[in-house]
């Protein structure tokens, strides 16, 4: 997901200020994901509105979470996963947003809208959504792989790139064991120890930032990555295949809110609503293939985007799906245990 | 990093007294005690105090008195992540020195005009963005690479092998990176050798190697110890090479540092794990002087 390195974002910071020719009256500080929203877009809007866009990026949430937590930046508009959406409604962190000023929102599919992190999206818009998968290497990898177990097996020792974050290895080791992604208590994390004893050692590769590097090398025969690196995968090679895994996998949704200390609410709505248009929305996913939320978006976007596994799950696939939740100071414990079994 | 270079750069000349600075040292140095205050001993206090702190849920620090975090970081796993970066460190700065010092002593002993030509040379990569030359690395390394491609089709392998990911490609991306720490100070002292020193040696009857074990090594040891500090302390906590080129297969103190203050979401935690490696840090320094003084 978009994790591109917090290096890469300090060297995108050079390229950052998104001004305008038109005297501009109304500001907006964007705070977002690194490599998300093509900075086409946000020229656009800029000139479009006359606002003068400034844009500050993070390559992962709790990034975002502990500047905005120790009350730094002034920032219009966030853009957080599910599960630090949560905490942030829970927390009362947001301003709540006025529907009547996003009459794009009718755009996305129902089944992104009303889920347990915002019910009733009182603080948050869609903005992309995406799947965990696995990528194979089929000129390299002979056997059929189906889920987690045909991937972790021994004979592929040192063939692996996973993501390089805890709760997601977690959550897979979960589903191995028949449990579900947020089933994370003290009992159960010991039951999937002996998983994870044997999946890590493994490994050759840990990235979250892109994955896709080591299976572009053939360094690695098989992955399990974020869908929008899939994708791009799919696109470079025929000899890689997309899998969701048997054993069911996470879905993130990425979504914009106004935190509470916002100055320009107006301008963050306005912003929302334009990121919405289904051709804006379109332009985004061409350049970040992920799960695009938006159907009137869809519509605009050519047979083989849309026919791309790793970014649409199909039907079937997408029941199989489970979301994050919040679990707060488990965090460090779960990165513990992780690293503990690294090391090991 | 000032503090660490200064005192093994330096030897008081002899007969030095002390002085006290007066009022226009004080505004001349003014701008450096301000930045050691702000950017060295503040941070230092404020990561030594989140490290008795609790946290929420959200990461937020609880100002609760804690030993908690102190207790959890004495485990073995920790302990070992320390050693496994320190030897890591330590093998970095060994080669560093095995390279960086034949290249320092040539430059500093070269005809003066190649001098500052050579210097540049070593220079030159560094003008690259760190990441840039990073991932060059990875394009060179890796199995369907410009070295294996290379070695397959003059048959040295017959098929391609995995250099990067391992601890080879660790080692050598840190010593690709700091080796000019280490040139650096070993050339200062090189172009400062007094040949009159070299060359009694060798009327008083010591061969080459002789002069140069107990003569050029000596005179410029201030160097080495500059350039093995310069290179040492900075490779322990650098992780972004031990990720990108390691693979992240063997996590390193930095690099678990920095994941207990953004997706551990505890700041105490990871603040005390700083504190201990700063610790260890401060209790290397302070064997290494006192062996200094005592050679003395």
């Amino acid at each position: 997901m978009k994790k591109t390195t917090l290096l890469l974002s300090a060297l995108a910071a050079f390229a950052l200020p998104a001004t305008t020719h038109a005297a501009p009256n109304k500001n907006l500080n964007i705070y977002c994901w690194s490599e998300y929203i093509p900075q086409a877009v946000i020229d656009r809007f800029a000139k479009e509105t006359g606002t003068k866009v400034t844009v500050e990026n993070y390559a992962s949430n709790e990034e975002m979470l502990s500047k905005l937590a120790a009350g730094g930046g002034a920032y219009d508009i966030i853009q957080p996963s599910e599960y630090v959406m949560e905490a942030l409604v829970k927390e009362k962190f947001l301003h709540p947003i006025d529907r009547a000023k996003i009459p794009n929102l009718k755009n996305i599919a129902p089944q992104f809208l009303n889920l347990a992190f915002d019910p009733g999206n009182k603080f948050s818009v869609p903005f992309m959504a995406g799947t965990v998968g696995i990528v194979v290497n089929t000129d390299l990898i002979k056997t059929e792989i189906r889920g987690f177990n045909d991937v972790f097996k021994p004979e592929n020792k040192g063939n692996i790139v996973v993501l390089d974050d805890a709760r997601e290895i977690v959550a897979w080791a979960l589903l191995a064991n028949g449990m579900g992604v947020n089933q994370i208590t003290d009992k159960n994390l010991n039951k999937i120890k002996p998983t994870l004893e044997k999946w890590l050692p493994l490994v050759k590769v840990y990235d979250s930032d892109s994955p896709k590097t080591a299976l572009l090398n053939g360094d690695v025969a098989v992955g399990v990555v974020w869908g929008g690196e899939g994708a791009i995968l799919l696109n470079k090679n025929k000899k890689f295949r997309w899998i969701i895994p048997a054993e069911g996998s996470h879905m993130f949704i990425d979504s914009l809110a106004i935190p509470k200390a916002a100055k320009n609410v107006e301008s963050a709505e306005e912003f929302m609503n334009f990121i919405l248009r289904p051709e804006i929305s379109k332009e985004i996913s061409e350049e970040f293939p992920y799960l695009n939320p938006n159907l009137a978006a869809r519509a605009l976007m050519t047979k083989k985007e849309l026919e791309n596994p790793a970014s649409f799950p199909t039907d079937e696939e997408m029941k199989k799906m489970q979301i994050f939740r919040d679990i707060g100071t488990q965090a460090s414990e779960i990165e513990e245990i992780v690293t503990t079994l690294k090391a090991q | 990093m000032a503090g660490f270079a200064a005192p093994t750069g330096v030897a008081p000349p002899p007969g030095a007294h002390h002085r006290t600075p007066g009022l226009l040292a004080w505004i001349i140095l003014s701008p450096l005690v301000l930045w050691l205050l702000l950017f060295v001993v503040a941070p230092t206090l404020m990561l030594t105090a989140v490290s008795f702190a609790e946290r929420d849920a959200l990461g937020r620090i609880v100002w609760n008195f804690s030993l908690q975090n102190y207790f959890r970081a004495f485990d073995w796993v920790w302990l070992k992540i320390l050693f496994q970066s320190l030897y890591y460190a330590f093998l970095t700065t060994v080669i560093c020195m095995a390279v960086g010092y034949p290249a320092a002593y040539c430059i500093g002993r070269a005809p003066e005009r190649w001098r500052g030509i050579l210097l540049m040379l070593v220079m030159v990569p560094f003008w690259t963005s760190f990441l840039i030359r990073t991932y060059a690395w990875i394009t060179i390394l890796s199995k369907e690479g410009i070295v294996n491609s290379q070695m397959i089709s003059a048959g040295i392998f017959t098929e391609p092998i995995s250099l990067l990911y391992s601890p080879f490609a660790i080692v050598l991306g840190l010593v690709y990176n700091f080796l000019p720490f280490m040139i650096l100070p070993i050339y200062t002292s090189v172009e400062k050798l007094d040949n009159a020193m070299i060359e009694a040696a060798y009327d008083l009857g010591a061969g080459p190697l002789r002069a140069f074990s107990q003569v050029i090594i000596p005179l410029t040891r201030p160097g080495i110890a500059a350039g093995a500090m310069l290179v040492f302390v900075p490779s322990i906590a650098m992780f972004a090479i031990t990720t990108l080129m390691g693979g992240g297969t063997n996590p390193m103190i930095g690099e678990v540092i920095f994941k207990q203050f953004t997706s551990g979401r505890n700041q105490p935690f990871g603040a005390a794990l700083g504190t201990i490696l700063l610790l260890v840090f401060i209790l290397t320094l302070w064997l290494a002087r006192s062996q200094r003084v005592k050679e003395e």
